[in-house]
């Protein structure tokens, strides 16, 4: 009698487990830990001729980003059954029980109709489980905005599902020499588009973003000497900040935008000066005898961690803007520099040249838990975080020549996106 | 605890059937208004956003004519490996340099810092300025006028050679001087 029931009892128990699942949003800390299965479908034309050239292109963004993400299994498309080559923009037109068979949990439909130079795009992120509709998009714009649009598709999809945007839609900066000098570069988050924004003619290095994306500090020896320019990217407008004699170099936004942290070399010896965004010298922040270089902030915009040598080789030191306090963050290396500090605050990636290369590691401000993130080929340095914090961008060097990667923050899914080019720096999402 | 069991069992197993029939119907609530709408609330136009404004795609550009160049008279020196200080060698060169400076009294100097490609490229601009540094601080300490010589430094930016070896590396580790045209 009571064997029944209990089992009764149990099975009413277990029926309770899915629902309570239901709806959660998904916190994905550690790609590879969590592989949602995702089917991607080509977006199909909703009128008018068939644009398969914009087809492919918005599939192969929207692939690339959500694989670089690091979220998804991809479904095999060579399995997909009749409802991927139908339209299918709201729910009750999706057939997913054939998505469900795949053992699919998202899917990706969308359509789209080109009239002329114009393009429209409705794009769609399916919940198959739950056979509903998790976030729908229409982009308008022109032919050439379709990687845009489908970069922009791939962020959305990331808030959906995480809560939070992803940087595919934002810009990375960086420094090239291919035009016979080293210049100030633009170009998308998959390397595509480079333009060039600076014709300084000599030697333009090691580019900040704003925290709005809309400016640019870099040094440049235009005047003949390392000073540091600020530049709008919009308009065009540059303005030279800082030109004091000696060093003018390494120029960091704070997160607030208000003040900058740069090395200034005027008083004899390199250190470390916050600037207002007029160019005033605020404050100098460091006074030991070595160099100090490389600053970047805490998210807060209370700490920076830097690079001295004040105890022989170059070493990171974390500063406390309010009490001044200074300490060593790691006594591991022998030389460590270019540390950079996640918009997340809860690691700093940094360059240690170990037996005559650079490779990149990742630490907590407190300076527990270090892992290295890269083990060559080819030595790598300057990582910058993404604006999520999901990703990082660094320059690599191989046998003389540099080029940018990217990978996730934990060292997987690296990839190259620029063949020539160096000092990267990454915008937030205009 | 038995007896509850049976009552519990059965008030769990009509709250589920409840449950599904009304999570049914919220169903069509959800999604949001989108997916009933014939176009959804969200649309993102992109025609009229502002683009950064490149300079163009002049090709290769001629540098700018340099105002400072070598002199026969003036010869580089080398540093040790991250170090900025000056050896025997290096303090023979310097005043050699000088007893020419001395000689050809009038003119400006550029002293250049350098280094190899190892290491950080801020660091090494940082370090190139202390060799230049050192490097005038002997001039001057040999009395040849303060502002006569200026320092620049252009850290691993402008190698001398390129071989990745110890002995590339080392032609690289230098301070060069130059003089105003």
């Amino acid at each position: 009698m009571s064997g029944w029931l209990r089992r009764l009892a149990l099975l009413t128990g277990l029926l309770w487990l899915p629902l309570a699942a239901a709806g959660a949003e998904i916190e994905i800390s550690a790609p590879g830990q969590q592989a949602i299965p995702l089917a991607l479908t080509r977006f199909l034309p909703q009128e008018g001729a068939a644009a398969p050239a914009v087809a492919a292109e918005l599939h192969e963004v929207l692939s690339a980003d959500l694989d670089l993400a690091g979220l998804f299994r991809f479904v095999d498309p060579q399995a997909f059954l009749a409802d991927a080559g139908k339209l299918g923009l709201f729910s009750p037109e999706v057939d997913f029980g054939q998505w469900q068979l795949l053992g699919a949990e998202v899917l990706i439909k969308g359509g789209y109709r080109v009239q002329g130079e114009e393009l429209a795009v409705e794009a769609r992120l399916f919940d198959v489980p739950g056979r509903r509709l998790l976030t729908g998009r229409r982009f308008v714009g022109r032919l050439q905005d379709a990687r845009k649009i489908a970069h922009a598709f791939a962020d959305e999809i990331l808030k959906t599902l995480t809560g939070q945007a992803g940087p595919f839609d934002s810009r990375i900066a960086f420094i090239s020499k291919r035009s016979g000098h080293k210049e100030l570069w633009l170009m998308d988050v998959d390397g595509r588009n480079p333009i060039r924004l600076t014709d300084h003619r000599l030697l333009v290095l090691n580019p900040d973003f704003s925290p709005t994306g809309k400016e640019l500090l870099f040094t440049s020896y235009r005047a003949g000497n390392p000073d540091l320019y600020r530049k709008e990217i919009f308009t065009g407008r540059e303005a030279r900040l800082s030109s004091h004699a000696g060093l003018n170099i390494a120029g960091r936004y704070a997160p607030d935008g208000r003040t900058v942290a740069l090395t200034l070399s005027r008083d004899g010896d390199p250190e470390l000066y916050l600037l207002g965004i007029d160019g005033a010298i605020r404050k100098r922040l460091t006074t030991s005898f070595g160099v100090d270089v490389d600053p970047s902030w805490s998210p807060d915009g209370r700490q920076l961690v830097f690079v001295s040598s004040r105890l022989g080789s170059p070493q990171m030191f974390i500063l406390d803007l309010q009490s001044g306090a200074v300490r060593r963050l790691t006594a591991n290396g022998k030389y460590d520099a270019t540390p950079a500090w996640s918009p997340k605050g809860d690691r700093i990636v940094f360059s240690r040249q170990e037996g005559g290369r650079f490779d990149l590691y990742s630490i907590r401000p407190d300076g527990s838990d270090e892992r290295r993130l890269s083990f060559g080929p080819g030595g790598a340095e300057h990582p910058r975080w993404s604006p999520d914090g999901r990703f990082l961008v660094y320059s690599v060097e191989k046998a003389g020549k540099k080029s940018l990667w990217i990978m996730r923050a934990d060292g997987t899914g690296m990839r190259q996106i620029e063949a020539e080019g160096s000092h990267p720096a990454w915008s937030v999402v205009w | 605890m038995k007896r509850a069991l049976l009552p519990i069992t059965l008030l769990s197993l009509v709250l589920l059937v409840a449950g599904c029939a009304s999570k049914t119907a919220t169903e069509q609530e959800f999604p949001p208004r989108v997916d009933t709408q014939a176009a959804p609330t969200a649309t993102t136009d992109l025609s009229r956003q502002p683009a950064p404004l490149g300079v163009g795609s002049q090709g290769v550009q001629s540098g700018p004519v340099a105002d400072h160049q070598a002199v026969s008279g003036l010869s580089r020196i080398l540093f040790d490996y991250n170090q900025f200080t000056l050896d025997d060698a290096a303090r023979g060169v310097l005043e050699k340099n000088a007893l020419y400076l001395k000689a050809n009294a009038s003119g400006r100097v550029i002293i250049e810092g350098h280094c190899d490609d190892r290491g950080s490229d801020e660091y090494n601009l940082a370090l190139g300025e202390r060799r230049a540094m050192a490097a005038k601080s002997y001039l001057v300490s040999l009395g040849i006028a303060a502002e006569r010589l200026s320092t620049i430094s252009y850290g691993e930016e402008q190698p001398l050679v390129t071989a990745a070896s110890e002995d590339g590396w080392a032609q690289n580790r230098r301070a060069e001087f130059k003089v105003a045209r």
